[in-house]
């Protein structure tokens, strides 16, 4: 939630008022996700959830915490691969969706000659290039710019856990306890525990680590604060006591 | 078309390595079951069993009707199980699959074949009439172990569950509604409980009691095994999987018994809560003119 805002809880169809739409004199005004505009001026939601509004930025959108990841572009994923067709791979981001494609090519140094090899089952942390609600998603593991990696390719080791799609996006934010409310990862790193993680929006996280204790750990710190719904105090408390129990 | 949902292979190479240092995911020992919990319905024979997050309903109804041409003394006793797509998208209506199959056996010999409900005690006219219970097991959430959950809750409905009592005068059956006369519980002669145990490792030699079902995705093979809390065994299934040693299984067996009579207790406790709860200050409240104003 960005400051100086104001926030109400919104069922889908419901009107909003136009006094909360923010005015600026240069900046055109900019719909986030879980909003649509029904010309001329009603500006309806499609889903429940927050809705939140960022005056300086001239923008608003919905913060809700849905089930089923829809692919938006330019999200971080973590897919399972299914299967490999002809010069691609077919990624699962959700269960039972349809699969998402991922050009055998759109890896870090890879030629024809050199293809990464991903056996069935193996997960590969991706950026969703290409989403609409008429074809299906596209992803690269190698950033278009750059031509670099940069953290994104196939995971090996660890454990990927499921939270849920809110948590997901919390553990994402820049700013992931002043605006999220989540700093659980933070508080297991000051406890000593060495780990990696790779948050994917479509719900899952991995967790790598030399030691399986700790990812256990980890993973139950996150299960525990995604069912329980816990605010900063409470995750202090809860990644106190795992880690005195696993002691 | 529903697709079984595969756990990747990072979590199952994952499973296996923490089993090996004696870690589960959730952090509990390998033999503590999820909690559990067991509410009734407001109608009598309804009972609702979650473990973990593993939900099945049980629900008990009965009619008169007329009982097998080979069996004229029995009443007859059926458990119907249904696996849909709510339990878990991967399983289709009307479509039975392996898991549904072994369910309804199993279910089929820890209860009926068992003789844990007197048959004979639902005939009321040889050969014309006698009651037919029928218990409905509706598998809500999947998340492993749908086994010793669904023997649960039937136990369960089936203790709780009222029939309707009748009388015979002359030839004549006579069906009384709960209001003309209480309703009678069941003839029960023993309850039986299923523990399932699930084995990893190539020799087998890690056991589990109560697999998520991530654990069973995993697993090399699984036993159930289905005892009362006297000890005395239903049936012993291991269908399939790697071979285990003998000694383990007699050691499974063993701690088996120790959960059937937690089980036991537990349900015991459960079935006095819900009479108390129906029957408030019990007899003398009943008879007592008193009106509360």
């Amino acid at each position: 939630m960005a400051t100086d805002t104001k926030s109400l809880y919104v069922l889908p169809g419901d009107a909003i008022d136009k006094s909360l739409v923010p005015r600026h004199k240069k900046q055109p005004l900019r719909l986030g996700p879980g909003l649509r505009h029904i010309p001329p001026s009603a500006i309806v939601p499609t889903t429940a959830g927050q809705l939140v509004v960022e005056p300086r930025k001239n923008s608003m959108w919905m913060e809700y915490n849905g089930g089923r990841y829809v692919p938006a572009q330019n999200d971080l994923v973590i897919g399972q691969v299914q299967r490999s067709a002809a010069e691609l791979y077919l990624v699962n981001l959700a269960a039972h969706t349809a699969s998402a494609t991922l050009p055998q090519l759109a890896f870090e140094g890879a030629t024809k000659k050199t293809r990464p090899q991903l056996a069935q089952g193996a997960l590969v942390y991706a950026r969703v290039v290409l989403a609409n609600r008429h074809m299906d998603a596209e992803l690269e593991c190698v950033s278009a710019a750059t031509g670099k990696a940069e953290g994104l390719g196939p995971l090996t080791g660890g454990m990927a856990f499921d939270v849920s799609l809110g948590l997901a996006r919390r553990l994402l934010m820049a700013r992931s306890r002043d605006e999220g409310g989540v700093e659980v990862l933070e508080l297991l790193g000051a406890e000593g525990l060495a780990f990696e993680t790779a948050v994917g929006r479509n719900g899952r996280v991995w967790v790598g680590s030399d030691s399986p204790k700790t990812i256990v750990l980890v993973g139950r710190a996150l299960r525990e604060t995604d069912e329980g719904r816990l605010d900063v105090e409470q995750q202090r408390k809860l990644v106190k006591r795992l880690v005195r129990e696993m002691r | 078309m529903p697709r079984e949902a595969e756990p990747s292979l990072n979590e199952k190479q994952f499973i296996v390595q923490a089993l090996g240092e004696k870690l589960r995911l959730d952090g509990r020992e390998f033999d503590q079951y999820r909690p559990l919990e067991l509410t009734f319905g407001d109608q009598y024979g309804v009972a609702n069993v979650t473990l973990g997050k593993t939900r099945v309903l049980a629900k008990v109804s009965a009619e008169v009707t007329v009982p097998y041409v080979d069996r004229p003394l029995d009443g007859v006793f059926t458990i119907a199980t249904e696996l849909g797509p709510m339990a878990s998208p991967a399983f289709e209506v009307g479509r039975p699959t392996e898991t549904e199959v072994l369910l309804a056996r199993l279910l089929e010999k820890t209860v009926r074949r068992s003789g844990a409900l007197d048959t004979e005690s639902l005939c009321l006219v040889a050969g014309q009439k006698c009651w037919s219970v029928r218990v409905d097991v509706h598998v809500l959430a999947h998340d492993g172990n749908l086994i010793d959950a669904s023997c649960f809750a039937v136990v369960a409905a089936l203790r709780h569950f009222r029939k309707p009592d009748t009388s015979i005068a002359s030839g004549q059956l006579t069906v009384y509604t709960p209001a003309e006369r209480e309703p009678v519980p069941l003839s029960w002669l023993h309850s039986p409980f299923c523990v399932t145990w699930s084995f990893f490792g190539d020799d087998g030699e890690t056991t589990l009691l109560d697999a998520t079902w991530a654990e069973e995705q995993v697993r090399v093979s699984s036993c159930t095994v289905s005892l009362n809390r006297h000890g005395e065994i239903c049936q012993i299934a291991k269908l399939g999987g790697v071979p285990v040693e003998a000694v383990a299984l007699l050691q499974c067996t063993a701690v088996a018994l120790t959960k059937a009579k937690e089980f036991s207790t537990f349900l015991d406790g459960k079935l006095a809560e819900d009479a108390k709860r129906r029957n408030k200050g019990g007899f003398m409240a009943e008879l007592s003119s008193e009106n509360d104003r």
